[in-house]
């Protein structure tokens, strides 16, 4: 559990400091705009990419998941907790 | 296990009971008779913007009616009530209690729905399930309002009775050799949305307040002409109601984790993660709530602040995700129909959270705000992730509660046609949003591209209908002369589940 903690930490800490950095180098003074514009667009294409990316894998995956590990596959064996009755 | 109709009781015998399956059952049985309401509500609202023009609904305020009281029966009604009669039947059982803790209070609790739902029927407001103010105070008709008011103030008091009887329930009275780290997860949801429901529900509680002073006159809190702030009032009301959305899910995915695990034949991969993930959602559930508000004139910074907070839900939602995933991992699964609903509500929620994350981004909230695209979002997360998990619960805990098994064939059937139809109706209309349709619109130009789409989603929803349909046949045509179902293991998995914890106590 102590290690999960830590690497849930470790990752938003390492995913929230350079977006609070992006947003606040913008800062809010009008001579700014268009800098901010530009790097919030560029901040969403990274996070489109992201999602796109990670949904490909994630979605993959899953339907590879359910194609390989359903009961009817010819290489499809008990699992170990079957042998023990309760899971 | 109790046998609801294999040993048949009176029906005022189970009105008045104020035993906790027959709560949880008569919360299920009225929330899908309300699923059926809202969703011909909802057919009536695809087939009206099949062509462009007025098709069966006369005019716009009957429809602005109509998708106000849809909006409101599917969440109010529907989505919340049927949460509530899964937690109050299977959680005594899974903690090992006779009963809830205050089982009056419960009984109560449910009872507050009826009157709510005669309410809101009967006056049939016009003001979105936002009640966005000025308009809900200054041209909002009549009775209609106020009764919209006075329902969603009673359902407010029955959510926070639930939620309290559910938290003592489970801190207080679980069985004493149980550690709170024991408590089976789809329990650990009900506890921490619970606890969301009573921090989220009184400022709504005070909105409603102040919304039905401004009605009468006598107060100007959301009335411009007044002095009043109308985005003070969308600030309360999402402070409620975006947590609410976790208050849908965090039982959903709650009974998710019962449905995979079983199906999987495996335990599931990381309880703890399971636990620490809803945690972690109740508590940045708070953190989101003004990205609905972007377009609102607020400054940099907040927007700033409510993107990363909206961001904060990704590793707790990933966490679930990666725990189905990992739990289905070198299993050998039965894909019956729960675990299709299970699985299609699986992706469903990576689709719609995806797309969320794409739209916390500011840039593209200004583009889609008020647009068809917020409609496809926020209805992939209800349609295809809680309606999918509760939905296929209501599968997996039927032969339990029947003694008798559904007709498999016809709930694959229902699970097919309805994940077409979701796919169909709600990917189309974040494409529509981009499109720049604007949403509640009771009529649109006849744009080319427009009218297309709008047709897909149409038939989509047709679709969604006729699955919908056949389910309804088979619960009740399977409730009465389905096959005689082998409770201890219903789905033929082998083995033994957790369920059989009635067989040490005395009152199940």
């Amino acid at each position: 559990m102590k290690s999960i903690i830590g690497l849930f930490l470790v990752l938003a800490i390492l995913v929230i400091i350079p977006i609070v950095d992006y947003a606040f180098a913008a800062g809010d003074e009008p001579g700014h705009y268009v800098d901010r514009r530009v790097v919030i667009w560029n901040l969403f294409y990274r996070m489109m990419t992201v999602a796109f990316t990670v949904g490909a894998v994630v979605s993959g995956t899953i339907i590879w998941l359910c194609w390989r590990f359903r009961e009817s596959h010819p290489k499809a064996t008990p699992t170990p907790y079957e042998k023990e009755g309760v899971w | 296990m109790v046998l609801e109709l294999q040993k048949p009781r009176p029906i005022w015998q189970i009105m008045f009971s104020t035993h906790h399956t027959d709560v949880g059952l008569m919360y299920i049985i009225t929330s899908v008779a309300f699923l059926f309401m809202g969703g011909v509500l909802a057919l009536l609202i695809r087939a009206e913007l099949f062509f462009p023009g007025s098709q069966i609904i006369a005019d716009s305020m009957t429809f602005n009616r109509i998708f106000t009281v849809h909006g409101t029966t599917m969440i109010f009604l529907f989505l919340l009530p049927f949460a509530a009669g899964v937690g109050n039947y299977f959680v005594p059982i899974m903690i090992r209690y006779k009963d809830m803790a205050y089982p009056k209070l419960n009984a109560i609790a449910f009872w507050m729905i009826p009157p709510a739902a005669t309410l809101i029927w009967l006056g049939f407001a016009d003001f979105t399930w936002y009640a966005t103010p000025p308009y809900s105070i200054i041209s909002a008709p009549g009775p209609a309002a106020d009764m919209w008011i006075f329902g969603l103030k009673i359902l407010g008091v029955s959510s926070v009775l639930g939620a309290i009887n559910f938290i003592v329930t489970i801190l207080k009275c679980k069985h004493p050799d149980m550690s709170i780290g024991q408590v089976p997860l789809l329990a650990w949801s009900f506890l921490t949305s619970s606890l969301i429901v009573l921090v989220a529900i009184p400022t709504f509680a005070a909105a409603l307040l102040m919304l039905l002073t401004d009605r009468l006159g006598v107060s100007g809190f959301f009335n411009p002409a007044k002095g009043g702030d109308p985005i003070a009032y969308q600030h309360l009301f999402w402070f409620t109601f975006h947590p609410e959305v976790y208050v849908l899910v965090i039982p959903a995915i709650g009974m998710m984790y019962e449905i995979i695990p079983r199906f999987s034949r495996k335990p599931i991969f990381s309880h703890s993660s399971g636990i620490f993930a809803f945690v972690l959602l109740s508590m940045v559930s708070f953190s989101s709530w003004a990205h609905h508000m972007y377009a609102t004139g607020m400054s940099f910074t907040e927007k700033t602040v409510f993107m990363i907070g909206t961001l904060a839900a990704v590793p707790a939602s990933a966490m679930h995700v990666f725990n189905f995933i990992a739990t289905m991992w070198n299993g050998r699964i039965k894909f019956a129909t729960p675990m299709m609903w299970a699985v299609g509500g699986i992706a469903l929620f990576f689709s719609a959270g995806a797309g969320g994350v794409v739209n916390a981004a500011m840039p593209l909230d200004f583009q889609t705000h008020d647009s068809y695209w917020v409609v496809g979002h926020f209805h992939l997360f209800v349609m295809g992730t809680i309606a999918f998990g509760s939905i296929g619960f209501l599968y997996f805990m039927f032969p339990y509660v029947t003694g008798r098994m559904y007709n498999e064939r016809m709930g694959q059937a229902h699970f097919v046609l309805s994940f077409v139809g979701t796919v169909l109706v709600f990917f189309t209309q974040h494409v529509l949003g981009l499109y720049g349709m604007p949403r509640r619109v009771f009529d649109y130009p006849p744009i080319p591209e427009w009218i297309a789409m709008n047709q897909i989603a149409t038939v989509g929803s047709m679709v969604i209908g006729v699955g919908m349909a056949i389910f309804l046949i088979n619960m009740i045509y399977s409730a009465g002369k389905g096959k005689i179902s082998d409770t201890d293991d219903p789905f033929n998995l082998g083995g033994k589940y957790y369920w059989p914890y009635e067989a040490k106590n005395p009152h199940h």
